[in-house]
């Protein structure tokens, strides 16, 4: 197997086209997934020499984030915390501070588990997903991105993600079977626009329902432009049982999650609550 | 092959490895440092917990080819037998090691908590080592270890 360790992203695409490389993000999942030997790639191109992917900045429009950020590396970043609650929330509980440490959102996404704890914060906030191949750089919604099968042609590399800077508020709750180092067995993640004392836009994501992370357009057009108060809570609570009873049918783990959401999803809300100060 | 070079417990070291091969191979079979355990070999239980350029990560999910001119500490660049670092001897005054398989880990995970906040709170020392698993003490002694380092350091 050969290494490469590129010190651009140009130099990145050019070496997956010509190896066939597998790209190295954190490793956390590729890692692991190579010693089973359930992956073995002929080449893999390392992105940890890259440092444009791991920047976190601001722009006019967006919080843009590098695919080479580490959980650690959000969960610590001020503007995160201010104007993306909702991912920063999900990188505090995510593995433990070892794997924080290690692991990429890009990695996160390029592995896609459907428990993957940066994807429905992302997905909430409205993220673009940047991507880079030979044919250039393409920059789509990543609730698009996570309907394509498979997930990204050979070769294509993740950049980052573009947070439009557009809800205020956010929040994000997870369940796992102990605190630290759980999978999540389910997660939920909001984001909300204000307007006045109502709830303007509302975008609600879910984990670990089904195969991806995924963003409910029947929740949004529920909970959106409606009093931001305890029955907004409590319709909430009941369509996103709703959703999960829809999206997972009769699997074994259904009758669980479908009671579990209501307390995730109560969760999420209070997380998003506090930032804004809502509660008299 | 390739070659990497990089610092462990402040020696530099310049070897031919297979890309395939983990930090955690590496810090065994090659440097002989033992010192690093292999718990589950999934990044679950933190045995193998050493830090790199400053921070914890687990060596079991790290390649080689990843550490190239880095910075390691193992166990063994903690202390030793005559001059155990604070929070080995906490360890061995509140009794926080039973079959001591986790301990390097834990050891490690507090080091670097206490190099950044040296009085952390009982919550961040929680967090800290959140990602050591131990599977005797029922860390209530590693925690008060842990605490006692951090009050050492303050006097």
């Amino acid at each position: 197997m050969k290494y490469y360790q590129p010190q651009s992203v140009n130099e990145a695409i050019e070496i997956a086209h010509s190896s066939q490389g597998m790209f190295l993000a954190g490793g956390t999942d590729l890692v692991l997934q190579m010693q089973k030997r359930k992956i073995q790639p002929k080449a893999l191109i390392d992105l940890g020499r890259i440092p444009e992917l791991r920047d976190i900045k601001e722009t006019k429009e967006y919080i843009e984030i590098g695919s080479m950020a580490t959980f650690s590396d959000m969960g610590q970043n001020q503007l995160i915390a201010e104007k993306a609650a909702s991912l920063w929330l999900a990188c505090q509980t995510m593995g433990s501070p070892q794997i924080r440490n290690q692991a990429t959102i890009g990695g996160n996404l390029g592995n896609c588990s459907p428990a993957a704890d940066g994807l429905p914060p992302l997905l909430a906030l409205g993220a673009e997903a940047v991507l880079i191949s030979g044919e250039g750089e393409k920059q789509m919604p990543l609730a698009d991105l996570l309907e394509q099968t498979p997930l990204l042609s050979p070769g294509t590399l993740i950049v980052g993600f573009k947070i439009p800077k557009i809800y205020q508020l956010s929040g994000f709750a997870k369940l796992g079977r102990r605190e630290a180092l759980a999978i999540a067995r389910l997660s939920v993640a909001v984001a909300l626009e204000l307007d006045g004392s109502k709830a303007g836009k509302v975008r609600v994501a879910l984990g670990a329902v089904g195969r991806r992370a995924f963003l409910s357009d029947s929740l949004a057009q529920a909970l959106s432009q409606r009093e931001f108060n305890e029955s907004w809570l409590e319709l909430g609570i009941s369509q996103v049982q709703g959703v999960v009873r829809a999206a997972l049918g009769d699997r074994a783990s259904a009758p669980y999650k479908r009671v579990a959401v209501a307390g995730v999803f109560r969760e999420a809300i209070a997380s998003l609550r506090q930032q804004g100060g809502l509660d008299k | 092959m390739i070659t990497i070079e990089f610092s462990v417990n402040d020696k530099t070291y310049v070897l031919e490895v297979d890309p395939r091969e983990r930090l955690l191979d590496v810090l065994r079979n090659r440097l002989g440092l033992m010192g690093t355990k292999e718990g589950c070999g999934e990044g679950e239980c933190g045995a193998c917990t050493v830090i790199l350029d400053g921070k914890t990560v687990n060596s079991c999910l790290i390649l080689a080819g990843q550490v190239h001119n880095s910075v390691i500490t193992t166990i063994e660049g903690v202390g030793n037998r005559q001059s155990p670092h604070p929070v080995q001897k906490a360890f061995v005054e509140v009794g926080a090691v039973q079959c001591g398989f986790c301990t390097p880990g834990m050891v490690l995970s507090a080091k670097n908590l206490l190099d950044k906040n040296p009085h952390p709170s009982d919550e961040e020392i929680g967090v800290a080592l959140s990602g050591n698993l131990c599977r005797c003490t029922g860390y209530d002694k590693i925690l008060r270890a842990v605490k006692l380092a951090a009050e050492e350091g303050k006097q």
